[in-house]
């Protein structure tokens, strides 16, 4: 284990840890119930790490990545089904940080938002043809820890850390109304799918399979899912309570994006005001190369064609095409005039639904001895994986209801 | 006495719809308090100018996409909503609270009737 490689890589998971949907959904969940929500970001992270380090050591130890597993092991037609879901849901969510991006980059320079799109398509493609695999998740991730003015921003506010740290109690506040009931149970599942998103899981073992781990990087990959993830998860809690303090008794439930940032400007001035926008900037722009490129090996890997960034783009092909076809289809979407923050809102419905198709056959294979030899999941990892599978399901069949019942978490 | 004269009027003011407005009628407010705090920001210079310039044009877009999908669009609250965008960008951010205020008493009496 290389200490300075490990120290990147959780620096790297700390940085590409907040996208548009957690930066989005943190901050009204703030807003709107203060503290109460902060468990579910904790419940949620520590998902992300279980699935994460499974996806990890899968892709170590039996060189699989997530999708050629789930034909396997889900069979040709669910595994299409499967593909077809995951499919659309990073594609939304792809466009919605594009769309995301777009308005950081507004918000930063003053350029129109479409056309930032569009520059910012053409530098993503540009960056991955360029970059090797390594360096287009280290420079995102790395500078998206530009975000950790976040934190400082809520340490200088001296808030009130005792009420925080009951958020991490899981709870439901007393004295609701029904429709606040059913708005917090809404906000619940759209921050589990936020920090949950497939696309994480898929990018990440894809990514291992990338780096040609083996069975020496279990101890680097279970360490960057715990502390990276971990700490990232810190950033998003961060926003969350800045949110309580700051929005929620100025009657702001905030709706774009930008305002956010005001969290570092209220302590911090200009100074603040930059450095957050510039934080958002690297890791929303980092998420939307995660999606596209997911894609891309979400179809490759289904297919069976040769994929992957440690070739050169006309060593394969069929995966160049796809990822170059994923950011042109993601920008149509957002050049069509979406509202980006209706792209969210969809990316996280629609990416809750797929969920549990994702995580099945990870959680299967990982429990396969047959496979997984001596790394196959102990009894700590097997009841975790089950436990969230339980979970996810439940958010999944709650997800449409509460969106119809809420009108997006509005009621 | 206010209070509890406000829902009532509200209600032979505003019949059904009114109901079916209130989210719009929360993203008013919340968007009339963001604008404020953007303008309470820019006045102590503690933000930049063009993040000011792009929120405002951001937030008024807003407001008015959610003023067009009022059902009932010369209630009490549309024309607070229609007085809240005639407001020039640099606005005083204590009238743009005041606003907001206004927009979260009807949105409140609304919920509670």
């Amino acid at each position: 284990m290389n200490p300075l490689e490990l120290t990147l890589g959780i620096m790297t998971s700390v940085g590409g840890f907040v996208d548009i949907s957690e930066l989005v959904f943190a901050a009204r969940a703030g807003s709107t119930f203060a503290f109460a929500l902060i468990w579910v970001f904790v419940l949620g992270t520590i998902g992300i790490i279980v699935f994460g380090e499974m996806s990890g050591r899968v892709a170590a130890t039996a060189k699989q990545p997530v999708f050629n597993l789930m034909r396997h092991r889900l069979g040709l037609k669910l595994g299409l089904v499967t593909l077809a879901a995951s499919l659309i849901s990073n594609l939304i969510t792809c466009a919605a940080e594009i769309g995301g991006v777009s308005l950081v980059l507004n918000y930063l320079v003053g350029w129109p938002y479409m056309l930032n799109a569009v520059l910012m398509v053409i530098a993503m493609i540009a960056t991955i043809w360029v970059l090797p695999f390594k360096w287009i998740e280290r420079i995102y991730g790395l500078l998206g820890l530009f975000m950790i003015v976040f934190a400082a921003a809520l340490v200088a506010m001296h808030p009130p850390w005792g009420k925080i740290a009951g958020g991490l109690v899981p709870q439901i506040p007393p004295g609701l109304s029904t429709k606040e009931l059913l708005t917090f149970a809404y906000f619940a599942v759209a921050i589990l799918s936020a920090v949950l998103f497939p696309y994480e899981v898929y990018f990440y073992s894809s990514g291992g399979i990338e780096e040609e781990w083996g069975r020496k990087d279990l101890l680097t990959n279970r360490l960057t899912c715990i502390v990276g993830f971990g700490l990232g998860s810190l950033l998003a809690i961060s926003i969350l309570a800045n949110s309580a303090i700051q929005f929620g008794p100025a009657n702001v439930d905030p709706a774009i994006p930008g305002t956010a940032a005001l969290q570092a400007a209220i302590p911090f001035g200009k100074w603040g005001l930059i450095l957050a926008l510039l934080g958002m900037f690297f890791a929303v722009a980092g998420a939307a190369v995660e999606t596209c490129l997911s894609n891309a090996y979400c179809v490759s890997q289904f297919f069976g064609w040769a994929w992957g960034r440690h070739k050169k783009p006309w060593e394969a092909p069929r995966f160049t095409i796809a990822w170059i076809t994923m950011f042109v289809l993601a920008l149509a979407i957002i050049l069509t005039g979406v509202d980006p923050m209706q792209l969210v809102e969809f990316a996280v419905l629609f990416s809750i639904l797929v969920l549990p198709l994702t995580y099945l056959p990870l959680l299967l294979l990982a429990g396969d001895k047959s496979y997984m030899r001596e790394q196959v999941n102990g009894p700590i990892a097997k009841s975790l994986g089950w436990l969230f599978f339980a979970i996810i399901t439940v958010a999944a069949v709650a997800a449409l209801p509460l969106f119809f019942l809420t009108s997006g978490g509005q009621a | 006495m206010k209070r509890l004269l406000l829902p009532v009027l509200l209600l032979a003011g505003c019949g059904g719809g009114a109901q079916q407005d209130l989210p719009s009628i929360g993203e008013a407010r919340s968007l009339a308090a963001e604008w404020a705090m953007i303008n309470d920001l820019a006045a102590r210079g503690r933000i930049n100018a063009t993040y000011a310039h792009a929120m405002r044009a951001q937030l008024r877009e807003q407001l008015k996409s959610a003023a067009a999908t009022l059902s009932q669009p010369d209630s009490r609250y549309g024309e607070e909503i229609q007085t809240l965008l005639t407001e020039p960008d640099e606005a005083p951010p204590e009238e743009l609270r005041t606003h907001s205020e206004k927009l979260k008493q009807i949105e409140d009496s609304l919920e509670s009737a």
